[in-house]
């Protein structure tokens, strides 16, 4: 079979569902979207890690403390899982951790911006993980199979984060009325960005990442996913959205919202958000300091098999 | 593990005299304080350690050392019918009776592997004093702890033994880390007020300067033979330091810590009686 | 750095399971990792860790799908021709059938669900 056949074969069996292996043949373009891809998400859990980690140490219970702790353990661990992935289809750690801090390659709009409060901890644990949560479970189904197993690993685990996000926010709309003020000031400050986290309409014609499977829904279909979820349980505890057109549509279920501002997304994602400059350099930083300790373990000669 | 007192913690802390009663308590605070320390320096590696299965793993060890502060704290709230928040987060930064080794900061990842090294082989020595208490609350609660410190000890050594052979440099800040942590390490078991009174209401097997030696015979062949800093000298059957052990192994604490103090208890202070 | 491939088992008795790699530059940080990603909460009882150098991979659809019948070799090489047949003796003995399906023999059925599962 000729390249040509070759490459409309596969292209014909990822179209119909089918799946494809780490050391299977796969055509370069598509090899390069799904590297993408796995790229940003994995890029995306590795920045994610640095505003929630300051309220690691500033969690004000052992049992906060704890569970704090071990989501961003878990954020790190699926940092690592996805970078294996796109370290099996070709691209060097290094490559890819070097690009991230050139910002050669992006992470998504929501781990540019600040935390300002603990109650800015409730609000991501809750609603942004569920809205990434939303993507990810439209990504179990994905045509290239280690990518959709991660998926199902992250799911599982993405899902105790937003219960124990929820349950936050719970203690704060429960509590004293300037902890109540304090979590209405974080989400009038999350909105924005959480909305514009799915991505803007894109033409599904043109969308390759659908055509071949990659991802399954397109970032309209999710939003409207989000909003259909987490709108009525946001306002079930007294939680007000600072968008005056949010409402739903009461025949077609459709969510009718204020367009998001798409070209502060495009402004944040290309380096260009509140924290991004300073994440990245101080991430550049801890690589460097850190550097020593990754050169001793790879000049260890291998065990004895 | 003696039967004599009943297994929870408000009854069994009725059965002792108000002396033993607060030498437990003090030794109650000093372990849960030094877990609860040690968990935040080491949390700080969380997202930015060396290498990111490292990161993970580490991250674990953290956790386990709050785990365990917040069963102490429980057992120190139970004897003195409080509660264990406010005692983890509710005192003035000198308060605090943690050891000295842990007011360091954890400054690079030799020096976190030093510590971590120095203080998870000598808490291993004071859980084997308390395996076998005749408080029975806390012989439950060591048992699980000793478990769990299994893996923390492997994982030390190994790290020790990785960076002692890896090469100049990591052999080096790894010297430069012990050198400057020996006199703080020896804060960890210290003497206590109460430790002879702990001793002989059987609730500590020996008196802790006993565990004392018992750590540093064990740590002596490692350290030997890996050529790293071990400032003792043999003095009959006792090792004895070459280095000044701190005037106040358990206060005074650094500036450091004061920065650490105020972090931690930043949110909780913002309001103290509210739940979070 | 290699990497190690690990396979979980969720409960005793359960099967082996592959649940992802790692890499790690050492047998026994790889095991220390392992543990970490695939056992911190107390999900698994038994983990497999195993260098990626070691594992054959056979997906050659010749030897695993190959084309020629092999029905005889699978129950549905059976149920067919056991429906007709059985009409077939009932008619024969004037016995007429209730015109429901058969319930499946329990014993087959039993056998087919046990490996179903595994």
């Amino acid at each position: 079979m000729n390249n040509a056949a070759r490459t409309q074969a596969f292209y014909r069996h990822v179209a119909s569902g089918g799946k494809v292996e780490a050391g299977e043949w796969m055509p370069d373009d598509y090899r390069q979207a799904v590297c993408r891809f796995v790229e940003m998400h994995a890029n995306s859990e590795l920045m994610g890690v640095l505003p929630e980690r300051e309220w690691i140490l500033r969690a004000p219970t052992l049992k906060r403390k704890l569970a704090l702790t071990a989501k961003v353990q878990d954020e790190v661990g699926h940092a690592q899982l996805l970078y294996r992935v796109a370290e099996d289809l070709g691209k060097p750690r290094e490559a890819m951790l070097a690009d991230l801090l050139a910002g050669r390659t992006k992470f998504h709009n929501v781990f540019h911006y600040p935390t300002r409060t603990w109650a800015d901890v409730g609000i991501i644990a809750w609603l942004v993980d569920a809205a990434a949560i939303v993507a990810q479970q439209a990504l179990r189904e994905s045509s290239y199979a280690p990518y959709a197993r991660t998926m199902k690993k992250i799911c599982w685990e993405e899902s105790v984060h937003i219960l124990h996000g929820r349950d936050v926010v719970l203690t704060l709309v429960n509590g004293t009325s300037r902890q109540r003020a304090m979590v209405q000031e974080a989400l009038d400050r999350w909105w924005g960005p959480l909305m514009q986290m799915h991505g803007p309409p894109t033409d599904p014609a043109k969308d390759r990442d659908l055509a071949w499977r990659i991802k399954n829904k397109d970032n309209d279909t999710l939003r409207q996913e989000f909003l259909s979820t987490y709108v009525p349980r946001i306002r079930e505890i007294g939680l007000e959205l600072p968008d005056p057109e949010l409402r739903q549509d009461p025949d077609s279920g459709r969510w009718h919202y204020t367009e998001p501002d798409w070209k502060e997304l495009y402004s944040v994602v290309t380096g260009h958000g509140p924290k991004s400059k300073e994440r990245l350099e101080f991430r550049q930083l801890n690589y460097e300091q850190t550097r020593w300790v990754r050169e001793t373990i790879l000049a260890e000669p291998k065990a004895a098999a | 593990m003696s039967t004599s007192l009943p297994a929870t913690g408000p009854e069994a802390a009725a059965q002792l005299d108000e002396p033993t009663r607060e030498a437990l308590a003090e030794l109650l605070l000093a372990m849960a304080d030094d877990e609860f320390v040690i968990g935040f320096w080491d949390s700080e590696w969380t997202g930015i350690a060396p290498l990111l299965e490292e990161d993970v793993a580490f991250s674990s060890l953290a956790q386990d050392e709050i785990g365990h502060a917040q069963v102490l704290y429980q057992l120190l709230a139970e004897l003195r019918d409080a509660d264990p928040d406010r005692i983890a987060f509710g005192r003035g930064a000198q308060e605090y009776r943690h050891a000295r080794l842990l007011d360091h900061p954890r400054t690079d990842w030799a020096f976190s592997i030093a510590r971590r090294f120095l203080y998870d082989t000598a808490d291993a020595v004071r859980l084997d004093l308390l395996a076998a208490s005749s408080y029975a609350p806390l012989a439950g609660v060591v048992a699980k702890m000793r478990r769990e410190e299994t893996y923390h000890l492997l994982h030390a050594t190994a790290w020790v033994e990785r960076l002692a052979g890896g090469g100049e440099e990591p052999r080096r800040r790894l010297q430069d880390a012990l050198e400057r942590l020996w006199p703080d390490a020896l804060c960890v078991l210290a003497p206590l007020e109460g430790d002879r009174r702990l001793v002989e209401a059987g609730v500590l097997a020996e008196p802790l300067a006993d565990g004392e030696q018992r750590w540093l015979t064990g740590l002596a062949p490692l350290l030997e033979r890996l050529g790293l800093p071990f400032p003792f000298r043999r003095a009959g059957a006792r090792l004895e330091p070459a280095v000044e052990r701190p005037a106040s192994p358990r206060g005074d604490h650094s500036a450091s810590f004061e920065w650490l103090w105020g972090e931690f208890t930043s949110v909780y202070r913002s309001d103290p009686e509210a739940a979070w | 750095m290699e990497v190690y491939e690990v396979f979980r088992q969720e409960r005793e008795g359960a099967p082996m399971q592959h649940s992802g790699n790692l890499l790690a530059p050492d047998p026994e940080l790889a095991s220390h990792y392992a543990r970490e990603f695939y056992g911190r909460r107390q999900e698994s009882v038994r983990l497999w860790i195993v260098p990626r150098a070691a594992i054959r991979d056979l997906s050659d659809p010749d030897l695993l799908q190959p084309p020629l019948d092999r029905s005889f070799k699978k129950p549905v090489g059976y149920s067919a021709d056991i429906k007709r047949k059985l009409a077939a003796a009932r008619d024969r003995l004037g016995v007429g059938s209730a015109g429901e399906p058969e319930a499946e023999d329990p014993v087959v059925a039993a056998g087919r669900k046990g490996a179903e599962q595994a």
